[in-house]
């Protein structure tokens, strides 16, 4: 059985509940997320901005300037990756 | 030394075959030609390490974080020492690797990883739930519409790809670190544990934190308690447990399919 407190608990965490998904919805967990270009490693990439491969861990070269993965917002342009030829550069907010 | 199967013929030399690919000390079964070169010994022995290669890098691609934390090379012995004792039942490698987790608790060189199993049974959870039926995710609108006194008696259906995590250690902030970041930043100051709520909502698999005692919640919600009730149980067990924050993150995660009325309340 259910008493009357009960319910109007019950109501009053389902209102707030519902307060607090929307707007958050849409986002889910990516929210505190930001796509960084030229960080991910072959075939680890969440996504690409053209042409090279078709999506999510299809990158044929490591750290492609074209392929993006989901970072820590605010890690991308802190991260640095050393590349094939011994070079090193950071990573992007958009694809180089 | 026999050269040729058996009276059982070639059934018989493929199950003797594929005993002696997985077996620890290589050897060679009867019934493979020994009159070539190189010796049928190397010959075997490639394939046995073909096999045991490609499980290994299945594995690998099915547990990127352990990897991560242990190293490629300490994962590929370990990967072998696994593969020794379970080789695969299925002939569906995509069903390989269910009992990585379990095995990672036996082991004694990644002891010193103490939540390295916890670690495998998100991965694993993620992988089991990409490959899981599709299902429309509710609205918690749908909640909220619903008169006050029949929330009490409503029923929540479960996303089948959702799966639940409960762990002493913070495996959502050791995941999500090896997994996002190309240097793996230190979890928090408080090494305190975390549930992991995976879920696929669409076609991307989601990792978020579940707050305390929203496990319980989601326990009890999956026998097919009302959702009072469930309440109920999952305040009385837990005194940190806050209904709204939890409906948000389920509802939110795309965890909750279905609202059905129950006959009792």
């Amino acid at each position: 059985m259910i008493n009357r407190t009960t319910t109007v608990a019950l109501a009053a965490a389902v209102a707030a509940a519902a307060l607090m998904s929307s707007g958050a919805n849409a986002q889910t967990a990516n929210a505190d997320k930001e796509k960084c270009y030229g960080v991910s490693m072959a075939g680890k990439n969440d996504c690409a901005a053209t042409g090279s491969n078709s999506c999510a861990g299809t990158s044929k070269a490591d750290y492609d300037a074209k392929a993006w993965k989901y970072v820590a917002k605010g890690s991308c342009a802190k991260m640095e990756v050393t590349l094939k030829d011994g070079k090193k550069r950071m990573g992007t907010l958009a694809p180089m | 030394m026999p050269a040729q199967p058996d009276g059982n013929g070639l059934a018989d030399l493929q199950h003797r075959f594929a005993h002696a690919v997985l077996q620890a000390p290589l050897e060679v079964p009867d019934g493979i030609r020994h009159d070539v070169r190189p010796t049928r010994e190397r010959r075997f022995g490639v394939y046995r390490n073909n096999v045991k290669a490609s499980l290994a890098a299945a594995l690998a691609a099915r547990f990127p974080v352990v990897e991560r934390l242990v190293g490629e090379e300490f994962f590929t012995a370990m990967a072998l020492v696994f593969i020794e004792q379970h080789p695969p039942r299925s002939p569906v490698l995509a069903e390989y690797g269910a009992a990585f987790a379990s095995f990672l608790e036996e082991f004694d060189p990644a002891a010193d990883l103490p939540y390295l199993p916890d670690i495998a049974r998100l991965e694993w959870s993620r992988y089991v739930a990409f490959h899981s039926a599709d299902a429309s995710a509710a609205d918690i609108g749908r909640l909220a519409e619903l008169p006050p006194e029949a929330l009490g008696s409503v029923r929540l259906g479960l996303h089948p790809a959702m799966a639940v995590i409960a762990s002493p250690w913070p495996i959502v902030s050791v995941w999500s670190t090896n997994t996002h970041d190309a240097t793996p930043e230190a979890p928090a100051a408080d090494w305190t544990g975390e549930t992991a709520l995976v879920t696929r909502p669409h076609l991307d698999v989601l990792v978020q934190r579940l707050p305390p005692g929203a496990d319980l919640l989601v326990a009890e919600l999956a026998q097919g308690i009302a959702l009072g009730a469930a309440a109920d149980a999952a305040s009385r067990a837990h005194d940190g447990f806050d209904l709204a924050t939890a409906l948000a993150t389920l509802f939110g995660a795309g965890a909750i399919t279905t609202l059905s009325q129950g006959s009792s309340s």
